[in-house]
């Protein structure tokens, strides 16, 4: 018996090149930068197809060897097992080598091939089904075959469509990998992961790593050089604005963003205080406008935080301060008085509203009153009060009739 | 009280309309924002036609009357600052209320309140509010109470409070707070917080002690004026009283009443008996 080593009769397990030699490397290299090929540099990888029809039809065509008339049979022996052939025997010619019709069979089931379809390995021919169970590559991911296409990396194989980001799911057949951490990722999760790293942000526009200052917009952060001044048009550096259309609103999609010069001539507020631009919040008063803990009491030198301040000759004051400095706040209205000051009460009024509190009548300072809880009620109100009422106020001498107080200034 | 004119009956129908109405009509007429119908005999909005449509208004005044409830659109008159019910037979409030954008004053004083609504606390911009003479209590505040942050005065005077909940230091701008004539047994130390507060009035409660934390108050300014009489003071108390506010508050910081404080709290004496009769008070007319 003869061995009969045919190698052109069945497809080759694919061998794995070197990544640069790979076709999928080869693409890169020839429309992609130096960058991008370096980048492949990380893993073995390649796209050689696996075919499950043999490469070449021709070959393959098994011929039945019925009427060799001008060859004797007795020169004839059978590739397998050596013997002669014998008159009338079916003989099977495939490329050029012949076998009994018992001997053309699978090496694993001795059966006869399908459709006369074989794959050969090692020098034996095996049957489709024995070939994938022998020696196809398994997928990794999913556990079955792979026929056609293998995306060799990470140490096993793989459907094309099965090799995916192990963070985000993207296919990464034909857009490589790096190998990160025992993981297989993608530029942009890769880049991600490397930037939480380094404490540095990935820019949300392009997906790489922002090394110098980012630029923050509409909630993300950019490489500044990604955008353009909204006025003038220029290129812009992590100095840019962003202008908040809608001040107050959370929701920042109408922002828009200016070089630090054209946000400077927009206007934007400058601090009374410290003289620089506000972004935040801004408290207008006294003309100017204020960074919120710039705004501070001209005595004590506290910000107001939205508390009341009060105003006298351009300065701003807390409460305490201007009544320690200045005087009276009317009970009725809260504000300032400005002229006449009613006092009564251990309170003061503006002359608009020194007034009864129970028929709301304005009072002067002839009217009588009297007092209930230190407000002020007139006579008729107080007649008018629940009689037992009356009588405990009396009882607690706290029902003197009063006159109003005399305004003064 | 109110006498009909005899020579009403020889007026055309139609101008025979109440006093209530004629204000309105007018104030409608020259677009008054302030509107006065204090003591004009009305029990019903519904006496007051149109009313409920001024939204112009600033000012509503319906003092004196016999209002006995409150429509809940009363909240549609969202220009209201400032609303005086007071001395009305009102036993129970609508929770718009609360929702009005820009009333700064509200007047209930003398009325028939044995409970404030759900969510009474809401009101935005509320600065004033007198609840003076009415019946309610610690139970009958609703939740929200003490988060109308922007108070300067709370009238509480001649109500039915046994204790003031702890949470009355949120009430940060408080300046004003009146209890004078309730049932108090013990005032809360959180009252010793409001940093703005210069009127307190418990007069006529059954105070026995206070806490030392009142005495960060500043008690003896010429704008305050805390009233204390008519409580079961201990002996200390009552004799710094007696000698002036200011001696009383240098006592409340001394380390000697802080001693007696914490001594009496241990001792847990018993409670005085309520020593106001307020059982003749016309708000517990049901
Ligand atoms: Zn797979
Ligand atoms: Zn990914
Ligand atoms: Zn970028
Ligand atoms: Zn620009
Ligand atoms: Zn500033
Ligand atoms: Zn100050
Ligand atoms: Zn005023
Ligand atoms: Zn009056």
């Amino acid at each position: 018996m003869m061995m009969v080593n045919q190698k052109d009769a069945s497809p080759r397990i694919p061998r794995l090149g070197a990544i640069e030699n790979s076709s999928l490397a080869q693409r890169r290299a020839s429309k992609g930068s130096k960058d991008d090929l370096s980048y492949y540099r990380y893993e073995e990888y390649d796209n050689v197809p696996l075919t499950p029809k043999p490469i070449n039809e021709q070959s393959l065509k098994v011929s039945w060897v019925t009427n060799i008339a001008n060859m004797s049979r007795d020169n004839m022996l059978c590739s397998k097992c050596g013997e002669g052939f014998e008159a009338q025997e079916k003989i099977v010619n495939s490329t050029g080598q012949l076998w009994h019709q018992q001997c053309f069979v699978c090496a694993q089931c001795f059966r006869e091939f399908a459709d006369g379809v074989f794959y050969e390995y090692d020098g034996r021919k095996y049957c489709e089904h024995d070939f994938h169970v022998l020696f196809a590559p398994c997928c990794q991911r999913c556990g079955t075959f792979i026929i056609g296409r293998v995306i060799k990396a990470m140490n096993s194989s793989w459907h094309a469509e099965c090799f995916r980001c192990e963070m985000c799911q993207l296919e990464l057949a034909d857009t490589g990998f790096i190998k990160n951490g025992g993981r297989a990722l993608c530029h942009e999760c890769n880049a991600k992961v490397k930037a939480i790293g380094l404490g540095k942000y990935v820019c949300h526009k392009c997906h790489s790593m922002i090394d110098d200052q980012p630029l923050k917009f509409r909630g993300e952060v950019y490489h500044p050089y990604h955008f353009n001044c909204t006025a003038c048009g220029v290129e812009l550096d992590a100095n840019a604005r962003e202008v908040r259309n809608r001040p107050g609103l959370a929701k920042n999609d109408t922002n828009e963003l200016y070089c630090l010069r054209c946000h400077d001539k927009m206007g934007v507020p400058i601090c009374g205080a410290c003289r620089r631009p506000i972004e935040e919040r801004v408290v207008t008063a006294l003309g100017k406008h204020w960074h919120v803990e710039h705004f501070v009491c001209a005595k004590c030198e506290k910000p107001f935080f939205g508390h009341r301040h009060y105003e006298k000759k351009g300065l701003a004051y807390c409460e305490t301060h201007y009544h320690q400095l200045f005087g009276n706040l009317c009970h009725h209205c809260n504000q300032v008085i400005a002229g006449d000051v009613f006092t009564a009460l251990n309170k003061a009024w503006c002359v608009h509203h020194f007034a009864c509190s129970v028929c709301d009548q304005k009072m002067n300072q002839k009217t009588k009153f009297y007092e209930c809880d230190l407000k002020p009620v007139c006579k008729k109100c107080y007649e008018r009060f629940p009689k037992e009422l009356r009588n405990r106020l009396r009882r607690q001498h706290e029902a003197t009739p009063r006159r109003a107080p005399t305004p003064s200034d | 009280m109110e006498t009909a004119p005899s020579s009403v009956s020889c007026l055309p129908h139609q101008t025979k309309m109440s006093k209530a109405k004629k204000v309105l009509e007018e104030a409608r007429e020259i677009q008054n924002p302030e509107l006065d119908l204090f003591d004009k005999g009305v029990a019903t909005f519904e006496e007051m036609p149109g009313l409920l449509n001024m939204t112009n208004i600033t000012r509503l005044t319906l003092s004196l009357n016999r209002l006995k409830s409150v429509p809940p659109g009363l909240a549609n008159l969202t220009n209201l600052e400032i609303i005086n019910l007071a001395n009305n037979q009102i036993e129970d409030l609508p929770l718009s209320l609360s929702s009005m954008p820009k009333l700064r004053i509200l007047n209930l004083s003398i009325n028939r309140l044995y409970t404030l609504p759900r969510g009474f606390g809401a009101f935005p911009v509320l600065e004033i509010l007198d609840l003076t003479y009415n019946n309610l209590k610690e139970d009958s505040l609703p939740g929200n109470f003490f988060m109308m942050e922007t108070l300067r005065a709370l009238y509480l005077g001649d109500n039915d409070f046994e204790k003031l909940p702890p949470e009355i230091k949120n009430l940060k701008n408080l300046e004003i707070l009146g209890l004078r004539e309730n049932d108090l047994i013990e005032l809360p130390k959180e009252i010793g917080e409001l940093s703005r507060l210069r009127e307190l009035h418990v007069q006529g409660n059954r105070l026995t002690i206070i806490p030392p934390e009142l005495g960060n108050l500043d008690m003896s300014s010429n704008k305050a004026a805390f009233r204390f009489e008519g409580n079961e003071w201990v002996q200390p108390i009552a004799d710094q009283l007696q000698l002036g506010i200011n001696h009383l508050q240098d006592y409340l910081r001394s380390e000697t009443y802080r001693i007696l404080y914490n001594r009496y709290l241990t001792n847990k004496p018993p409670v005085p008996p309520p020593c106001v009769d307020k059982a003749k008070k016309v708000s517990r007319i049901r």
